[in-house]
């Protein structure tokens, strides 16, 4: 290799990484940061009236896990500068669900009061891929409603949709997304609230509990564990 | 001569606004749209039935034709019964369509055939049958497709059930 082809290949070697690091460079100002003008908050308003229960239960929500898979979970846009939430939407989603309990008198103080306990994995919490001519908000969540006294549970299935009008602003477009999702969250606590699973499920793990004095043990015999 | 023309502009523009008052009361109390179910061999994406249901849902809610669009597996007042609907459909067919052939000589687009059945929820009496058909260009997304049929659906619905039409 001659001097001159050793100098022509550094040269090359040079010049790509130059590109590779102003394409980094790029990429990572390309990434939208979360900034008080972008960012909403997503509120459920009016608690939503749940169903109405032949023995109303206490319910406790133990806690709520993100199973979306989605790495930024509060980025609900990337595009034009993004729009991020205020709090993780598993926060979001705990409160919607608490509020509309506490309000309709079905919310336990705590754990060790309640007969239900309920674990809420969150699958979709945002905006959805929709036609590109408006917003698909979308708030998709599993409960698993356990009885705490029989240790028995049931899974109850919620999804929440909601269709918001595009814009063009960036003002107008971050209100109707932020009115969307809130509209797509209403919509899932309601599907929850006021299901037929939730009732089928509670009505029968109610009769579990019923069921529990006759088959408790007398003071001399050893409990066996629930059967699962 | 002027003012009889006024007057009769004025007449003609009252009945209009009599025939059909804005604070019309919808016939029925809720709908609740089921997501559709997708026949043997219909090749649509997953998230087209999902965003298909919210489309049909935010449309029911655009005609005024219920109080209220609930949400599918929800629970409604025993009261409510009698006057709420349900509705339950079936893709049927979906052509991807060609994009050379409809540039060139405007056949091959993509097209989706679905069939729905509206009952009432009290005794699941069907009240009305829609057969829906849209065509579109084939570039363009599925979903926006998924809009048309949710448009022409809430559209075809109205249209039966103010005429009262019954299954065959």
């Amino acid at each position: 290799m001659t001097l001159r082809d050793s100098l022509r290949l550094t040269t090359t070697i040079l010049v790509a990484a130059g590109l590779v690091w102003m394409a980094h460079l790029q990429a990572n100002a390309d990434e939208p940061k979360p900034k008080p003008e972008n960012t909403i908050s997503i509120q459920l308003g009016e608690p939503v009236p749940p169903q109405k229960f032949q023995h109303p239960p206490k319910f406790w929500i133990a806690d709520v896990t993100d199973r979306s898979g989605n790495p930024q979970p509060m980025m609900v846009m990337k595009e034009r500068g993004g729009v991020f939430l205020d709090k993780q939407p598993t926060v979001i989603v705990k409160e919607a669900i608490e509020q509309s309990l506490k309000a309709a008198g079905l919310l336990a103080p705590d754990s060790g009061s309640a007969d239900l306990v309920l674990r809420v994995y969150l699958f979709h919490f945002g905006l959805a891929e929709g036609s590109g001519l408006d917003f698909f908000g979308k708030v998709e969540f599993s409960t698993m409603v356990k009885n705490t006294k029989t240790g028995e549970s049931q899974e109850v299935k919620a999804v929440g949709t909601s269709i918001a009008k595009g814009a063009v602003r960036k003002k107008n477009m971050q209100k109707n997304v932020e009115e969307d999702i809130e509209e797509a969250l209403r919509d899932a606590a309601r599907n929850f609230l006021r299901g037929t699973e939730l009732k089928e499920a509670v009505t029968a793990l109610w009769k579990g509990t019923e069921a529990v004095p006759v088959e408790v043990p007398s003071a001399t015999e050893t409990p066996k564990p629930p059967s699962r | 001569m002027r003012i009889l023309i006024l007057m009769m502009v004025a007449g003609t523009f009252a009945m209009t606004t009599l025939a059909n008052p804005k604070d019309e009361t919808p016939q029925y109390k809720t709908a609740e749209a089921k997501h559709f179910t997708t026949a043997e061999g219909v090749e649509l994406t997953p998230a087209f039935a999902d965003y298909f249901y919210a489309e049909l849902r935010s449309e029911l809610t655009k005609s005024k034709l219920v109080n209220e669009v609930v949400g599918e597996g929800e629970v409604v007042d025993d009261a409510d019964a009698t006057k709420s609907l349900v509705i339950n459909g079936t893709i049927t067919e979906y052509k991807k369509g060609n994009v050379v052939t409809s540039a060139l000589i405007g056949i091959g687009r993509q097209s989706l055939k679905m069939d729905a059945d509206v009952v009432r929820r009290s005794d699941k009496q069907n009240l009305c049958v829609l057969h829906v058909l849209v065509k579109i260009d084939p570039r363009w997304n599925e979903k926006i497709m998924a809009k048309e049929a949710a448009h022409q659906m809430v559209k075809e619905m109205k249209k039966a059930l103010a005429e009262g039409t019954k299954p065959s």
